[in-house]
């Protein structure tokens, strides 16, 4: 699914990624963790296809192609899915509309017509029960005047909805009470699958308690110092990223 | 006596008979008002930039052009007309080529209380009589004092007390093109009675590119307790002159909600003004503009409060593109016995290109001591973390950029209480953005 293979990325001139080396399988599960400053979220938006970033060295490959000659909004339509740490809020464009535009994009890049307005309603509705979210939701402006745990919902409904290959979580758990943790984890579980890889990029060990990996990575200095099993991430609890660095 | 066939604005200060208009020669009243018009037209011209109100605005391109008075005969049929208007099944007065046209327009069966009227109809001059020159001062601005000069034609609505006139009425003013450099000098009225409720759009399409000049004049009364929503939409043509003057006089309780929308024209300038006279009478005065091209539009608002306990809502929106250019100045004045005058203006910008230019001014002059006023005005871009996050979700960045750039624009429109003028408003600037039905 997504072959990373020696990637250095830049901003401004200074290095925060400095050769990473990851494989992710079709159906795996790979959480992503370390302390700030690693590069954890330049990491997400590289994969996403964010500008501002001057990839040196490196390249990644995502279903025999190359990720990083595509625009974010092909990189979209394949099937990658960027799931905000801070979900932003546009006042003006309904949640409804833009749920529709994304779908439409992705289902155009299958070769498949627009769905019709009752066909998309009827699979919205059906996504919207996977994250607990009300209808309302739908007409609201995009994230306008939601909050935290509402924004992270919406994101796994968008997600819910498109159905992508490879889902990138960037600190999905951040500014969540347990109860919207355990909404949005649900909805993740729900959709994993053995055509669907998920990486998770996340600070604390706690959102692994719900959406449990199969492999757990450290990151540190732009770096994967270290990988492991979820028992990886349990001994992070304890010990702290301390002991990550000198032991690299 | 007619006009001669084409002249520059600035060659009309020559003798009156050889520049007189068509309507009321023989009307005593109106003879002598526009003899004053006339005078004052002589004595001061058209507007230079070295007028503080119009500094950003030059006149230069228009006082070239050298315009005709006569328009050649042209038709639009009534299924072209119903294309072009924004709404359909509401009353309708149209006018073509500066000429209302009876057929045309949908004035059957009029509520009960209202009147519609036209300026060309002995009964419509009759009733604008008593509030012509009301609202506007022709010794303040050329266009006022020529368009009293040489008012042709125009619509005259009256609502009498407690009538609520349920259909909106649409004005749709339509420049076909036929005539070249033809000009227009329209002259509206609206007269609210006591606790009466209507809702009006100006609606101004032009079918070619050919030059014109629309100089529009519309004087509104609302009495105690009334209730006027008047929007104005303005497609006209990319070489067309758009000169519009909006001013109103508000009795207490009074509600005067404006919305005034400039998508066309090479040139715009609208001036919108009200005086709240009574207290707690209420203004709403939005507009948006989305120029791109060559296009230059400039606002000039001004809300007089007078008296205690009024309030006023101000949003001037504006999307600009290429090297256009917009001006907005908006004034609130707060005379000293306004006491508890509640005012917010707001203008904001949304810059597209690096080659548009905004000169924005907010004013406020506070006479009195106790009052609650705000202002402000913004210029931005298209904010790149919401760019990304449309591209993120599959959508191309032409698509992303149009449904950033309608999102912003669109808070105007959803400012208007009307469902269906708010859907058909929306639809017309969707329309209007790069990628066209976002």
């Amino acid at each position: 699914m997504l072959k990373i293979k020696n990637l250095h990325a830049s901003v401004d001139g200074k290095e925060i990624l400095r050769g990473i080396n990851l494989t992710v399988n079709a159906g795996e599960v790979h959480a992503i963790m370390g302390p700030n400053g690693a590069g954890k979220s330049t990491l997400s938006n590289v994969l996403a296809g964010r500008d501002g970033y001057e990839i040196t060295q490196g390249e990644v490959i995502y279903k025999d192609e190359d990720l990083l000659a595509l625009a974010a909004e092909e990189r979209a339509q394949r099937g990658v899915f960027l799931a905000f740490q801070y979900p932003v809020e546009i006042p003006g464009v309904s949640n409804i509309y833009l749920l529709k535009a994304a779908l439409n994009a992705v289902r155009k890049q299958q070769g498949l017509d627009d769905l019709d307005a009752i066909d998309f309603l009827t699979l919205v509705r059906s996504k919207l029960e996977l994250v607990k979210m009300d209808e309302e939701f739908l007409h609201r402006g995009v994230n306008e005047g939601f909050s935290g745990g509402e924004k992270k919902r919406n994101e796994i409904l968008q997600m819910a909805l498109l159905e992508p290959s490879l889902a990138i979580l960037d600190e999905t758990d951040s500014g969540l009470d347990i109860d919207a943790l355990r909404t949005v984890s649900e909805g993740v579980n729900a959709l994993r699958a053995d055509d669907r890889s998920i990486v998770m990029i996340t600070h604390y060990q706690r959102l692994l308690d719900y959406i449990v990996p199969d492999f757990v990575h450290v990151l540190s200095d732009g770096q994967i110092v270290k990988s492991g099993n979820k028992e990886l991430a349990k001994e992070l609890e304890k010990t702290g990223y301390s002991w990550v660095n000198e032991d690299a | 006596m007619k006009m001669p066939s084409t002249k520059s604005l600035t060659e009309l200060t020559t003798p009156f008979a050889s520049i007189t208009a068509d309507l009321g020669q023989d009307v005593a009243w109106l003879k002598s008002l526009r003899l004053r018009a006339l005078a004052q037209f002589n004595s001061q011209g058209l507007p230079a930039k070295k007028q503080e109100d119009w500094k950003y605005t030059s006149l230069w391109a228009l006082s070239q052009q050298e315009f005709t008075h006569q328009p050649d005969v042209s038709t639009v049929s009534a299924a072209q007309c119903e294309q072009l208007a924004l709404l359909s099944d509401n009353y309708r007065v149209v006018i073509v080529d500066g000429a209302f046209s009876a057929e045309l327009s949908h004035l059957d069966n009029l509520q009960q209380g209202l009147t519609i009227n036209v300026l060309s109809v002995e009964q419509g001059l009759a009733t604008a009589q008593p509030h012509l020159g009301q609202q506007i001062d022709i010794t303040k601005a050329g266009f006022n004092a020529l368009n009293t000069l040489l008012m042709n034609e125009g619509f005259v609505i009256t609502v009498d007390s407690d009538v609520q006139v349920e259909k909106t009425i649409e004005v749709l003013v339509i420049n076909t093109g036929t005539t070249a450099n033809l000009a227009t000098h329209l002259r509206n009225v609206i007269v609210m009675a006591d606790n009466s409720q209507l809702t009006v759009i100006e609606h101004y399409v032009g079918l070619t590119d050919e030059v014109s000049l629309t100089n529009v004049v519309t004087e509104a009364v609302l009495a105690t307790n009334a209730q006027l929503n008047q929007y104005k939409l303005q497609q006209e043509s990319s070489n067309a002159f758009h000169i519009a003057t909006l001013a109103a006089k508000q009795g207490s309780k009074s509600q005067w909600k404006t919305n005034n929308i400039s998508l066309g024209a090479k040139l715009a300038r609208n001036d919108v003004h009200t005086q709240l006279l009574g207290e707690q009478s209420h203004v709403v005065m939005d507009g948006l503009y989305l120029v791109n091209n060559e296009q230059h539009v400039d606002n000039h608002t001004r809300i007089d409060h007078t008296v205690a306990n009024t309030t006023s809502e101000e949003l001037y929106k504006g999307v600009l593109d290429d090297n256009s250019h917009a001006v907005f100045n908006g004034k609130v004045i707060v005379h000293k016995d306004a006491q508890k005058t509640d005012a917010n203006q707001q203008n904001k910008n949304l810059l597209i290109s690096r080659g548009c230019e905004i000169d924005t001014k907010p004013e406020m002059e506070i006479y009195a001591d106790d009052v609650k006023c705000a202002h402000g005005s913004t210029v931005g871009q298209i904010n790149e973390d919401h760019l990304f996050f449309l591209r993120a979700r599959g959508l191309d960045e032409v698509t992303a950029r149009s449904l950033l750039t309608y999102a912003f624009a669109v808070e105007v429109l959803n400012r208007i209480p009307s469902v269906e003028i708010r859907q058909a408003l929306s639809a017309v600037i969707e329309h209007r953005l790069p990628q066209g039905g976002v």
